[in-house]
């Protein structure tokens, strides 16, 4: 039983000793043999990666493309775009088709959640749509690995978008894509119970903003005055409208380094902090809904949110006559806020880039814009756009309209994601006191440094 | 009984380099000779208890029968139509699992980001640098010490409350069923939708937990946004989660224990934890051996109930190393995301060696 089971060779053990040692170096010999194979398999890898390297030339700076002229768009333009966009956008460009007979637009509806991956799999793969919807802070990931193609000279008027979006897709000094549509953050708040704290105006200036949370609390009873995101994911896009409204900057002009240690960034911070600090902004981070049914049960007086936040809260049964939005206060004046959206943009490898530009084109002018508007509800970032219609007169929209003109997009490099993580973290250290806000800046700083902007 | 190996003529020649097979490993000789003809089979039988010759044999006479057989056609054929049937599973292996888990290897020793994504193989050796770097991020430090944190608490909570439930649910002999069922439950259902109702009990105003402590005069806590809470209030939800699986195991595992040990143990005396602690706990050791590794394995790649319930906070409380893989994969940083990765995975092994060291058998 026990005298065969030569098969691992050098494992019986009643082997004679020669048949034991010849087949221990013959097993030593395999050994050494998947070792050899192992090894120049490693070495193979290790010397096409060293062999390969970086090349010096660094991301961005690339030149804008060629004007595209005036013709009719021709062939197939495939187009990939999210959410109620993507839905909505196949029957919408039924008339650039008819416009222009000889172009096919085919348009790919995919889901916000993949999006990201999805495009940058079609950059990588150089198999993908001509034109593509790109969340505005993606940008600077994909204008950086060169899978989008810079703007063409001339193909829309830069002064007539709004002055934040349009610089949030310039990545390293180069214009990649063209803003399609905006939002932006600005104070929503209960009018009525406005009206019972002695307010009949919104504040305008950080100290009236304070004074309105707090006269919230103690005249018309609500239990914070005021709601903003005390850390976490996102925070940064309610804190930083307030660092932006005092003047700070958070990278350098070409994107290269991070200038986060100003003293407009600490006096912000110790405003927003102080808001937690004194009981006029609830603590914990919110569950989905709570902040909703929280202003209609006043709890809280206000909070700082988008324009898709109308809705919620007439759904959660808030009477529109009982609630109003008003610019976010900076510290003498209506500030800044945070402009975010969509961008549209033509990738690198698109097979119809002329196609491709001239449905961006297209779908840029004014009277697109507001039809888009109408049919799907997004706020043009085109501002000619907003010159007439519902977007003129609608007394709310006008309210977004002015916060636009002054609303900052984040610098459009690749880390951005990894340093407003970053930003995050110290803003939650600071509303939770365990951080004083000038250290809290400086190790923001120090992190975000050592993160780099990845140009 | 040296037929059981030797039936493996790799050609019609005599029984000695018939034998020649046998310095190969067995899937390749089996691999040679799918079918082999019956005077073959018979050969090595006839010599019947000289087997040990025969071994001794092909230790000198293997390498003059291998260049032999190349000039046999049955062989080679059988050779060609081995490779052939062996093909599609090595490159299913090969391009799906060998490939990416190298090159992840070879990306966490380079500086690749997400940016480099269109020119892959364009990006600079850097070395040990990553690993480096994540050794000496504070962030690092923290979440690699709340991942042991949820191995410490978990898997001893996890293996107890198991073993407790089983041995209670052996006893139990009505609506055992039932029991199992209701035990195992969990295991089965979506974790998300297990973290999102735990989320909701948890809740700081109105959740059912607090409200319950309200009732009986204690005062209500804010489980997920204390940093000192929330860590061991996903250590529980998992626990919740997770033991149906054990029990299930340690259940089998109890009813191989032979009665009569415990019944002898019983007339010499022992009382009920002592038969439980001197006989029964020592001959599950192999089970519990198996459980600890498995769920140890579970808990060091904890990451949905912290991803659903408190998205890794407060202040990174409850971020785990693959949590923190996710964000670097997320941020682009795919060179130090590999890089954390292959560090919990050397974790994992090194854990797994100690379990098995520990545990195992003192004989």
């Amino acid at each position: 039983m026990t005298t065969h089971r030569p098969t691992t060779p050098g494992t019986s053990p009643t082997q004679s000793p020669t048949k034991t040692t010849r087949s221990t170096s013959k097993s030593t010999s395999r050994n050494r043999r998947r070792t050899l194979v192992a090894l120049t398999l490693a070495g193979l890898t290790l010397s096409s990666l060293a062999a390969c390297g970086r090349d010096a030339t660094s991301a961005g700076g690339e030149a804008q493309s060629d004007a595209i002229d005036d013709s009719p768009a021709t062939g197939t333009i495939e187009v990939w775009a999210m959410g109620a966009e993507g839905e909505a956008l196949d029957d919408f460009t039924q008339a650039f088709e008819k416009e222009n007979p000889d172009a096919d637009v085919e348009v790919t509806a995919i889901p916000w959640d993949s999006a990201h991956d999805k495009i940058q799999g079609a950059i990588t793969s150089g198999q993908g749509p001509d034109v593509t919807l790109v969340g505005s802070t993606w940008m600077g990931e994909f204008g950086a690995s060169g899978g989008l193609m810079p703007t063409p000279e001339g193909l829309v008027d830069s002064g007539d978008f709004f002055t934040g979006a349009w610089e949030g897709n310039q990545v390293g000094g180069t214009q990649y894509g063209v803003p399609w549509y905006v939002e932006t953050r600005v104070l929503y708040y209960r009018s009525d119970l406005a009206k019972k704290a002695g307010w009949t105006s919104p504040p305008q200036t950080w100290d009236e903003l304070k004074q309105f949370a707090s006269d919230l609390q103690t005249k018309a009873g609500v239990d914070y005055g005021i709601s903003l995101q005390p850390g976490q994911t996102g925070s940064w896009q309610t804190f930083l409208p307030f660092a932006w409204s005092d003047g700070a900057e958070l990278a350098n002009d070409d994107g290269t380094e991070w200038t986060l240690d100003s003293d407009a960034m600490k006096e912000s911070l110790d405003y927003y902090s102080s808001f937690f600090t004194d009981g006029l902004a609830q603590t914990h981070v919110m569950d989905a809904g709570e902040l909703e049914s929280g202003f209609a049960d006043g709890t809280y007086g206000s909070f700082v949110s988008g324009p898709w936040h109308a809705a919620l809260v007439e759904d959660a049964g808030v009477d529109p006559s009982d609630y109003a939005v008003a610019p976010i206060p900076g510290p003498d004046g209506p500030g800044s806020s945070f402009v975010g959206g969509g961008n549209l943009a033509v990738l690198t490898d698109a097979e119809n880039p002329d196609g491709a530009w001239k449905l961006v084109r297209w779908l840029e002018q004014p009277d697109v814009q507001q039809d888009f508007y109408d049919t799907v509800g997004d706020l043009p970032a085109n501002s000619t756009a907003w010159k007439s219609g519902d977007l003129a007169d609608d007394e709310q929209l006008a309210v977004f309209g002015d916060q636009l003109d002054r609303a900052v997009s984040p610098p459009a490099v690749p880390t951005w994601e990894q340093v407003a993580d970053v930003i995050d973290g110290r803003v939650e250290r600071t509303t939770k006191g365990l951080e004083d806000v000038d250290q809290a800046v400086e190790e923001m700083q120090s992190e975000a440094s050592s993160v780099g902007t990845g140009l | 009984m040296s037929s059981t190996h030797a039936p493996r003529p790799t050609s019609n020649d005599n029984s000695n380099d018939g034998n020649d097979g046998k310095d190969k490993t067995p899937g390749r000789s089996g691999a040679t000779s799918p079918h082999p003809s019956p005077e073959a089979l018979d050969l090595p039988r006839a010599t019947g208890a000289g087997g040990t010759g025969t071994a001794e044999a092909q230790g000198s006479k293997g390498r003059q029968g291998r260049p032999r057989r190349r000039h046999d056609p049955t062989a080679r054929s059988q050779t060609v139509a081995a490779w052939v049937l062996a093909v599609p599973f090595m490159a299913v292996f090969l391009v799906f699992t060998a490939g990416p888990v190298l090159a992840s290897l070879g990306m966490s020793f380079t500086d690749i980001r997400s940016t480099d994504a269109r020119h892959p193989l364009a990006v600079s050796f850097v070395g040990l640098e990553n690993y480096t770097r994540l050794l000496g991020d504070e962030l690092f430090r923290k979440v690699a010490l709340n991942t042991l944190l949820y191995l410490l608490l978990g898997v001893p909570l996890t293996l107890v409350v198991a073993m407790a439930v089983a041995v209670g649910l052996n006893r139990v002999t009505r609506f055992k069923g039932f029991f199992r069922v209701g035990f195992y439950l969990p295991v089965v259902t979506s974790i998300v939708a297990v973290s999102v109702v735990w989320k909701f009990l948890l809740r700081e105003n109105g959740g059912l937990v607090n409200s319950a402590l309200e009732a009986v005069g204690l005062p209500g806590q804010a489980w997920l946004d204390d940093t000192h809470l929330a860590l061991p209030s996903l250590v529980v939800m998992a626990v919740w989660r997770n033991f149906g699986t054990m029990t299930v195991i340690f259940l089998a595992a109890l009813q191989t224990v032979p009665t009569e040990i415990t019944e002898a143990a019983e007339s010499d005396g022992a009382g009920a934890w002592a038969r439980f602690r001197h006989v029964t706990l020592p001959m599950l050791r192999p089970t519990i051996l198996f459980g600890a590794v498995i769920t140890g394995i579970g808990y060091l790649q904890f990451f949905e109930e912290a991803f659903v319930m408190t998205s890794g906070g407060p202040l990174d409380s409850t971020r785990s190393i693959s949590y923190y893989t996710y964000d670097q994969f997320g941020f682009g940083n795919y060179g130090l995301a590999a890089a954390a990765s292959y560090l919990l995975f050397l974790a994992i092994v090194l854990l797994t060696l100690l379990q098995f060291r520990l545990l195992r058998s003192k004989d």
